[in-house]
């Protein structure tokens, strides 16, 4: 009908990106069917990336800094778009930063989503965002060298350990309200185990006015280990990692990029496999957030249900990983083990079995009376704010944005399913919550459809050979969302560079908007609703700014109020 | 020979103030160790971790483990705890609050190193951004290993810890006999032929179940009963009911058709 269709996956958003801004476009690479990196004039960069952002339905995937100087002698600037509405594909403007001159235009006040990729960049290579209206740290731990950055290849060896210099921290925290208010730290050790990180709630009486956050308490250093001590097909158990929860999702998104890279395909039967894993990982995650959502609204015997529950899922991964969590069952090319008949016949007894369970027990959730009145409208994500920040998985699902990789990017056994999309307009802690539910009875509909009819064939492939320098994203749809890794092979059996983006990452700037308005007691139960693996604090601190008088409420107190409401701590 | 720098040359010379137990709290806590005789409560710092230690944790205390029946309980705060629990590699940034969380705590006070990277730092051993393990900033008195340890591990690790079970570990020995030899597996099979065959199965089902299928592969092929190989082959696979183990098993019989072939030519 027109021949335009017949152009390349991602063609005509080049095309427009040149009409826009001519002569910005320096150079136009291609690393695979659907992934364009367009490097760009450093000067025209904040409008490249806005136009593509806001006017080509582009949403902000993760920005890469990478050191080049032994290439080319630049630093190179990576910012990766993933276009969601027509011609749909991942595009990345690059753009080099000269060595010697190293500042760039920030993005960040044209789109906001880049402001913590932009503090990264600065952090580990030291290459100034001109613009960028927040200075501080963001990765780097208060008490590092200044003028230290870790990923500039010739900066140290990656087992340097600077002396400790100060027992303080000394992060400032950001508040935007206009009027008197109370501060509330929470942190960084948290009851619920999971990683430390540091609130600060601004309050006028119970009512949150703004809210600001110190994450990255558990920085290790994992993208310099990647490059220096592993090869780069040993990294896939690195990756594993990443996360104690969707950790697999991290492994399936590093291999892939590598895979990309290199241009390998993978047997379909491995990529089956891949999706099959994905899928329990996902089971086993939606269930421990559906518990503690019980937990945080005073409903502990749901939670204690859905850690039943969730046990099958547990049992279910070991039997076809060998581990319950960690799975370590990812090489480059193919995966570790096959799905033998027993194993299939036996995954499919039990999630026929979890299937029952979930339908029980949601049903006893949705039922229970004080619950709806706890999360309706509690913790609201306004849609347009969730349009400039990129945040990603149930979360921008719950408002109303319709993104999920497994769909708009299909990947790895996910190209053989024919699954939708599950969104909610209620932008609260419910719709989220629903969407969660919703997509636990997908990720059992997908296991089966995958097992009925999985492809024949090997689920390994060696027949490939690393080649030097060559680059390409990953991706998959971890539990929280999608996750990005981006790879450049080296010279020497090793990565030149690996950017791995968690989607929790992608999920903390937008808090602070979610926390406004609400009350002190719901402050919990709203982070606990972006899935950050968990949430809250051992002990909280109370300042009070009229009476300059501090009070220390331990946090059993402050997780009893957010259950009971009654008898504030902060009275 | 230039010999790599050792990563103790990577440590800050002036030390990062590991803490040290005063002699009479160690005597304490010896007895405590021994046999609690009590409920024990435990506070979970973590150090760093990638949460699948706090993951397998949570799971140790609900329901299906249920840690509590042994008396173990997870509290909220340090200063209510017997038992600090440490995961991660103990990152910069969790040094001083893990510290705090130390100092919090009653003495005397057991700590647990928990998982890969609390015992030794894991596969983090030697980032820049971390000290490599609970013991580098606090005495440990009980490491449990694993990455994840499981809550079985994790259960068993408390009750070997604190004299729970009182039970002891039975280790068997060995002792070769005097004639005593490793014997060849499938002595009557080519080994180059045999190579081909465990490549092609790991290359189909990955190594664990592909090592299996190769055995009952070899197996089958190599019994004395002078059928023809492709009788044998059809035997093997009517008393397969799996169609993918099947599948599997035609490849294999594939491959030694191939060298067959080969060598006929």
């Amino acid at each position: 009908m027109n021949v335009m269709t017949q152009l390349p996956v991602g063609a005509t958003h080049v095309a427009a990106l040149r009409a826009e801004m001519p002569h910005a476009v320096l150079e136009e690479r291609r690393q695979t069917a659907d992934q364009i990196t367009v490097t760009v004039k450093l000067e025209s960069l904040p409008e490249a990336v806005a136009y593509l952002y806001y006017r080509r339905g582009g949403w902000l995937s993760v920005v890469v800094g990478n050191d080049e100087r032994s290439i080319d002698g630049t630093f190179g600037v990576y910012y990766v778009l993933s276009m969601e509405e027509e011609d749909r594909c991942y595009l990345v403007v690059h753009a080099k930063v000269p060595e010697g001159k190293e500042e760039f235009p920030s993005v960040t006040p044209k789109v906001p989503a880049c402001v913590w990729g932009e503090r990264e960049i600065r952090d580990m290579y030291g290459l100034v965002p001109v613009g960028l209206p927040d200075a501080r740290r963001l990765v780097l731990p208060d008490d590092w060298p200044e003028g230290l950055h870790p990923l500039r290849k010739d900066a140290m060896d990656h087992r340097f350990r600077p002396a400790p210099t100060a027992d303080d921290e000394t992060y400032s925290f950001v508040n935007d309200s206009d009027r008197e208010t109370t501060v509330v730290p929470l942190g960084p050790l948290h009851i619920t185990s999971d990683e430390p990180g540091h609130f600060r709630l601004f309050v006028d009486g119970e009512d949150i006015v703004d809210a600001d956050y110190r994450m990255f308490y558990v920085h290790r250093g994992m993208e310099k280990v990647a490059e220096t001590r592993m090869g780069y097909d040993e990294v896939t158990f690195l990756a594993d990692r990443v996360c104690g929860i969707c950790g697999y999702a991290h492994s399936v998104a590093y291999a892939t990029s590598v895979e990309n890279a290199l241009g390998i395909d993978v047997p379909i039967r491995g990529q089956a496999i891949r999706a099959i894993l994905l899928e329990v990982e996902r089971l086993h995650s939606h269930l421990l957030n559906l518990g503690l959502a019980c937990h945080f609204v005073g409903f502990d015997t749901g939670f204690m249900q859905f850690f039943r529950i969730r046990e099958k899922s547990m049992m279910l991964a070991e039997m076809l990983t060998g581990n319950r969590k960690t799975y370590a069952i990812n090489l480059i090319g193919g995966v570790r083990r096959d799905i033998l008949g027993e194993q299939s016949s036996r995954t499919l007894a039990t999630v026929r079995e979890l299937r029952d369970d979930v339908t029980r027990l949601v049903d006893m959730l949705v039922s229970t009376a004080n619950v709806e009145g706890r999360v309706k409208g509690v913790g609201i994500l306004d849609p347009q704010i969730a349009r400039d920040y990129s945040p990603v998985g149930p979360l921008v699902r719950g408002s109303g944005h319709r993104r999920d990789t497994r769909v708009l990017h299909a990947f790895q056994g996910y190209r053989l399913t024919g699954l939708d999309i599950n969104t909610g307009d209620g932008c609260d802690v419910l719709s989220r919550t629903l969407v969660r539910v919703n997509e636990v009875f997908d990720s059992i509909s997908l296991i089966e459809a995958l097992l009925a009819d999985t492809p024949a064939g090997p689920i390994l492939t060696e027949d490939f050979t690393y080649v030097p320098y060559k680059f390409a994203l990953g991706f998959t749809e971890a539990p929280r969302g999608e996750d990005i890794h981006w790879s450049m092979t080296g010279d020497n059996q090793k990565l030149h560079r690996w950017r791995c983006r968690a989607s929790t990452y992608a999920n903390w700037p937008v808090l602070r908007y979610m926390l406004r308005g609400n009350t002190v007691s719901d402050a919990p139960l709203i982070v606990a609703s972006i899935d950050p693996c968990y949430s809250c604090t051992d002990r909280v601190t109370v300042v009070d700014v009229k009476k300059a008088t501090q009070k220390t409420v331990p946090y059993k107190e402050m997780e009893r109020y957010c259950r009971d409401r009654t008898a504030s701590p902060l009275k | 020979m230039s010999s790599l720098p050792t990563v103790d040359q990577f440590t800050p010379a002036s030390g990062i103030g590991r803490i040290d137990t005063p002699a009479d709290i160690a005597r304490m806590k010896a007895s405590l160790l021994k046999d609690i005789q009590r409920s024990a409560y435990v506070y979970r710092v973590d150090c760093g971790g990638c949460n699948g230690c706090e993951i397998e944790i949570f799971a140790a205390i609900t329901p299906l483990f249920d840690a509590e029946r042994f008396g173990i309980k997870v509290v909220a705060s340090p200063r209510h705890a017997d038992i600090l629990l440490f995961t991660g590699a103990v990152t910069r940034s969790m040094r001083m609050p893990a510290l705090r969380a130390y100092e919090a705590a009653p003495d005397p006070k057991i700590v647990v190193s928990y998982g890969a990277c609390g015992c030794s730092g894991g596969i983090f051993h030697d980032l820049y951004c971390v000290w490599g393990g609970t013991d580098k900033i606090v005495p440990v008195d009980v490491y449990i290993p694993g990455c994840p340890p499981s809550p079985a591990a994790t259960i068993y690790g408390f009750a070997v810890a604190l004299g729970l079970l009182g039970q002891k570990l039975t280790a068997k020995t060995h002792v070769e006999g005097e004639n005593e030899r490793v014997a060849i597996a499938h002595p009557t099979v080519p080994y180059n032929l045999r190579v081909l065959v465990e490549r092609e199965a790991r290359r189909m089902a990955g190594y664990r179940q592909g090592g299996d299928l190769a055995e009952v592969f070899l197996a089958a092929m190599e019994a004395p009963d002078g059928r023809p190989f492709a009788d044998r082959l059809a035997g093997l696979l009517r008393s397969t009911p799996d169609p993918r183990t099947r599948e599997i098993f035609e490849a294999l019989g594939g491959v030694i058709t191939a060298a067959v072939g080969r060598l006929a030519r």
